[in-house]
């Protein structure tokens, strides 16, 4: 009992005080004591060492012409780069694309995955399998989801099409990669499939924060289902539901492997993300200097974004 | 209100509610079945792939129970590459990389939660821009770093390359969970005496368990999945990773050896699966548990 | 209170591992002996099991009859090959030998990441090749990889719906012409069941990569699309250069031969409708041969045909970028490289990988093997094309990796699917084709 006592204390609110001054305050490198630095170590070093160190590098190529090749010497020009990238229509037409792929597929993922979550926290039998079973996209290689669900896709052999022809919902088979209207879509729902178990664990891992003591009074009280959802559970986990969100949303803008494997970014560059650019300007022309520079425009983008949707929790960290 | 007392009302008022239960326990099950259906279907297309013959494959209606299930698909993929020792070196590696990476990050999370200054902020900070900036500019200044620490070609600096990879998400989530534990706990110990250290490890690490689960599936998991990394870091052929191993079943234009692919690949997601069986039950049981049990 | 294991197992998990991955460090970690033998690394992309096979055989010979040089077979993958290559010619690492195809050369050879073999090479070797073939791997005087493996494009037919349709059957000598060709595919269009939908089209075009097929078919109508003007790559898409984009756009969008949903399809996605009699002529390369074998339903009838003729002495050309070995301007044993390059290539070595890999070997003594130009599975056929094949022009352009993704790929997609005119098309791949091409003949 000793370590639950407390926990009817830990509300909202009690979270992130600033700790008490101490004596050991004089001691201090950065604001922080050596007992403190001894804990963060570990984790720092190899983060400046495999990095921060590469990533510094990776941006400062934004300002240079640098090239795959070891026949001309890497030049500093300065904003170039940028001003290239202003004139560059095909890149600033992939950011639509990246923009409606990365917020629904976030969208959809937090929704589903949160639904999941709480059925999964549920006291329902064969639930181990079930935790299991949800897990299972996040246990296939990406390579080979790209495959299965080509396979899936497949319009003459696929067993999306077999099935929806034998529910009668369809009459001709549907090409669902090729379309141009269906082609995003079609990817987006591959998307959330692949992405929905990281999100659902992070929840249900979450929903352990959220006091059993006050949902079982909230349920004694009479609170309807969603009541006591918005009373009880969202406030406590809506830390957890941002962090995972902002990421999410991070990761599936800067995504394109998938899509990749589905559909090459076609058809008419209708599933063209934006990092694909980024990769073949970089991997497939050798032009690292300008794929920095769209690596460095893309970052600008989501910081203004995440600002926005991380206002609240970044507002809490400065005080 | 008192634990005790609470459970006591809570189970008088069940028994008044139960015949509205059954219905909503019927529409949980459904939902839930509607959900693993989605979810699941292809893993089960996976496996009824990985059984059948190349012209069954191609043909145009496919079913779903193999016609002439056979092993031949199994047989290929292990004559064609060495599976057994590409599954121990990805397990050798995610295993190793995921436990690093929990480690180091916990500590690191804390003091971030606890001890807000300038340093903690800019790596509160670097977390995001880390996830932000294209991993395809970062791979050749590392791919030099590694060089000069002799560490490509080696399973020990992929597993490095996959603790730093696997740190941001660890300690973004990390801090998410630890802001969750009650501060009075802490102090309580510190009234006690105990270190800072101590405290971490007896009161505060408890306490993190799901999320510390959930790091440490993520971590394994990134790392048993990623590619990239293991393509351009690995040389020699003993070593190479499964999810290295797997891409030599595609050919070009996307053609693929559909049924060895799909045999090998099943086996390559049975690790993660067995792995999230066993440590799913510890995704909610923490807390929980000592709740309910104390 | 469940504490005690959760402290606990991770710790021991961690002490497990920690010892694992030592004892591999230690255990794996050993460069070789260190008495004078070297050591050289073969990335080899061969991928038919049958070609992997023929490959670490003939390494096998190599090492045993070569003591002093020993080859280790590395196996890459066509899928990834040129990031893999990229990361480990920047990071000074890459492998001895390369095996890669000539499209991918270009940017490798003039980046300075590839040794010239003009001089390490045996002159047999040099004769033994087509001067055409070497043309492939020639960028600015330098010769860069030795082209041994290549295949042309071909229609693979269903030979009963030939039959029923009492259409006649095309050889090398007598090919069908283009016109001929979309008669045929009309006749071979039927709406079996009388739904008013079509059951089987005449051709599907395989089109998810677009761009190197509408390039190297254009030769057969004496097109090229990239053109040289004083040193300069330009592309250009007159009459000549569009005929056969013009012809499958017909076939997609008015004669309704071909079906519009196999423009996405790669050349294996096509199968399983082919061989339900849903498509009658698929356009493939010559080493699809292999699945189709492998994948044909039981008493399944196939056939492999030239693709039609643009009439004239070129009327079969066809433009293609062979296979190629090359050896890394950073391998410290670059002589002893290119020797077992040489040995992989002689004549009676380039059979057996053909054969692996259903291509034709580029070595003239090789292509004259008589188990090459067998009736069987259609080998002889794709020897008699042998002759019509010309290095695709897209070789050796600067920018044309970018012209392709960027303008062309998308392009040629919604030209064929019918959502722009050929007179879009043309603008598209001229005016801002040719932009991306001046920024790097700067």
């Amino acid at each position: 009992m000793s370590l639950t006592a407390p926990r009817d204390r830990a509300v909202p609110g009690r979270r992130g005080t600033p700790p008490p001054r101490t004596p050991r305050r004089r001691k201090q490198a950065l604001g922080l004591d050596h007992g403190a630095w001894f804990l963060l170590l570990p984790a720092l070093i190899p983060i400046l060492v495999l990095s921060v160190g590469p990533l510094l590098y990776g941006a400062s190529l934004a300002f240079t012409d640098s090239q795959a090749g070891r026949t001309e010497p890497t030049q500093f020009i300065g904003v170039t780069n940028f001003s290239d990238l202003r004139f560059d229509d095909l890149f600033l037409d992939s950011f639509r694309v990246g923009l409606v792929w990365a917020f629904c597929v976030t969208a959809l993922q937090l929704v589903l995955a949160l639904g999941l979550a709480l059925l999964l926290d549920q006291n329902l039998r064969f639930r181990w399998l079930a935790r299991t079973l949800a897990l299972v996209p996040w246990a296939m290689p990406e390579v080979v989801v790209g495959i299965m669900w080509r396979l899936v896709y497949h319009q003459d052999a696929g067993i999306l099409n077999d099935t929806l022809a034998s529910l009668g919902l369809i009459d001709s088979n549907l090409d669902w990669l090729t379309n141009f209207s269906l082609a995003l879509p079609a990817v987006i729902a591959v998307g959330v499939w692949a992405g929905m178990p990281q999100t659902t664990v992070v929840l249900l891992a979450g929903l352990q924060n959220v006091p059993l003591e006050l949902r079982e009074a909230a349920h004694i009280d009479g609170a309807g289902v969603w009541r006591r959802f918005t009373t009880v559970t969202w406030p406590a986990l809506r830390p957890v539901v941002l962090a995972i969100t902002a990421l999410n949303f991070i990761w599936n803008f800067n995504s394109f492997g998938l899509v990749y494997i589905l559909t090459q970014g076609g058809p008419g560059g209708e599933t063209r993300l934006p990092m694909l650019f980024a990769y073949e300007e970089a991997f497939k022309y050798g032009q690292f200097g300008y794929a920095a520079a769209m690596g460095l425009a893309m970052v600008a983008v989501i910081a203004v974004l995440l600002a926005l949707f991380l206002r609240k929790r970044l507002r809490e960290d400065v005080q | 209100m008192s634990t005790t007392t609470a459970r006591t009302t809570a189970r008088t008022a069940e028994r008044t509610r139960r015949v509205g239960r059954v219905a909503g326990r019927t529409g949980q099950y459904a939902a839930l079945v509607l959900y693993l259906v989605f979810l699941a279907f292809p893993l089960l297309w996976l496996i009824s792939t990985s059984f059948k013959s190349p012209q069954e494959l191609a043909s145009i209606d496919p079913t779903w129970i193999p016609r002439e299930p056979s092993l031949d698909n199994y047989r290929a993929a292990f004559d064609a590459q060495p599976l057994l020792r590409a599954a121990f070196n990805s397990l050798l590696v995610a295993g190793t990389s995921a436990v690093i990476a929990v480690a180091i990050a916990v500590p690191a999370a804390y003091v971030m939660v606890r001890h807000r200054s300038r340093v903690t902020r800019a790596g509160t900070a670097w977390i995001l821009v880390s996830q932000m900036f294209p991993l395809v500019l970062i791979i050749i200044p590392l791919f030099l770093i590694l060089r000069n620490l002799r560490m490509i070609d080696s399973l020990p600096g992929l597993i490095m390359v996959y603790v730093v990879w696997s740190l941001p998400f660890a300690l973004w989530m990390l801090q998410g969970y630890v802001k969750a534990v009650p501060r009075s706990l802490e102090e309580a110990a510190a009234v006690d005496g105990a270190s800072r250290l101590t405290t971490l490890r007896s009161v505060v690490l408890p306490l993190l368990t799901p999320g510390l689960v959930a790091t440490l599936m993520f971590a394994f998991v990134t790392a048993w999945n990623e590619f990239f990394f293991a393509l351009v870091l690995l040389k020699s052929p003993e070593k190479q990773t499964m999810s290295v191993i797997l891409t030599l079943f595609v050919g070009d234009e996307g053609a693929a050896d559909l049924g060895p692919l799909a045999a090998a690949a099943f086996l390559a997601t049975l690790p993660s699966l067995l792995f999230f069986a066993l440590l799913q039950r510890r995704l909610v049981s923490g807390m929980l548990a000592g709740a309910v049990k104390g | 209170m469940r504490r005690t294991p959760t402290r606990t197992a991770p710790a021991r998990a961690a002490a497990v591992f920690a010892l694992a991955a030592l004892l591999a460090g230690c255990g794996l970690g050993d460069e070789g002996p260190d008495d004078g033998t070297v050591t050289l690394d073969y990335l080899s992309l061969a991928w038919q099991a049958e070609s992997v096979e023929a490959n670490k055989a003939l390494v096998d010979r190599w090492n045993a009859a070569n003591p002093d040089v020993r080859v280790r077979y590395v196996q890459g993958s066509w899928d990834n090959v040129h990031d893999q290559l990229l990361t480990s010619f920047m990071g000074g690492e890459a492998p001895d030998i390369i095996h890669n195809d000539a499209s991918d050369l270009t940017d490798f050879a003039y980046g300075g990441y590839l040794a010239d073999l003009t001089d390490l090479l045996p002159p047999e070797l040099r004769a033994d090749i087509p001067e055409q073939a070497w043309g492939t791997t020639t960028f600015d005087g330098g010769v860069y990889g030795v082209p041994f493996l290549q295949e042309p494009r071909v229609l693979i037919a269903n030979a009963a719906l030939l039959a029923d349709a009492g259409v006649r059957i095309p050889t090398t000598d007598d090919p069908w012409t283009w016109e001929e060709f979309e008669d045929v595919a009309a006749d071979l269009t039927r709406d079996t069941d009388g739904d008013g939908e079509t059951d089987t089209y005449g051709v599907a075009w395989s089109m998810s990569e677009p761009v190197s097929q509408s390039v190297n078919l254009s030769l057969s109508t004496g097109g090229q699309l990239f053109y040289r003007d004083g040193g300069e790559n330009e592309v250009r898409y007159g009459a000549a250069d569009s005929a056969v984009a013009e012809l499958i756009h017909r076939q997609v969008n008015e004669d309704g031969t071909a079906p519009r949903s196999s423009l996405g399809m790669g050349g294996s996605d096509t199968l399983p409708g082919f061989f339900a009699d849903r498509y009658a002529l698929l356009p493939l390369n010559f080493s699809f041969r292999q699945q189709v074998a492998q994948q044909a339903p039981d008493g399944f009838g196939w056939s492999v045909l030239p693709m039609p003729s643009g009439g004239g002495d070129e009327g079969l050309a066809q433009g293609v970028a062979p296979q190629t070995l090359s050896v890394a301007q950073d391998s410290d044993h670059r002589q002893a490289a290119a020797d077992f390059i040489a040995f992989l290539t002689r004549a009676d070595h380039a059979v057996e990988l053909a054969r692996g890999d259903w291509m034709l070997p580029t070595s003239t003594t090789a292509l004259a093997d008589p188990s090459l130009s067998t009736e069987e599975l259609g080998w002889r056929t794709g020897v008699e094309l042998a002759a019509a094949l010309r290095p695709s022009p897209v070789l050796g352009v600067r920018g044309y990796p970018e012209w392709k993704d960027k303008i062309a790929t998308p392009a040629f997609q919604e030209y064929y699917n019918g959502a722009v005119d050929l007179e879009d098309l043309r603008e598209e791949l001229t005016d801002d084709g040719n932009r991306i091409l001046d920024r790097y003949q700067r």
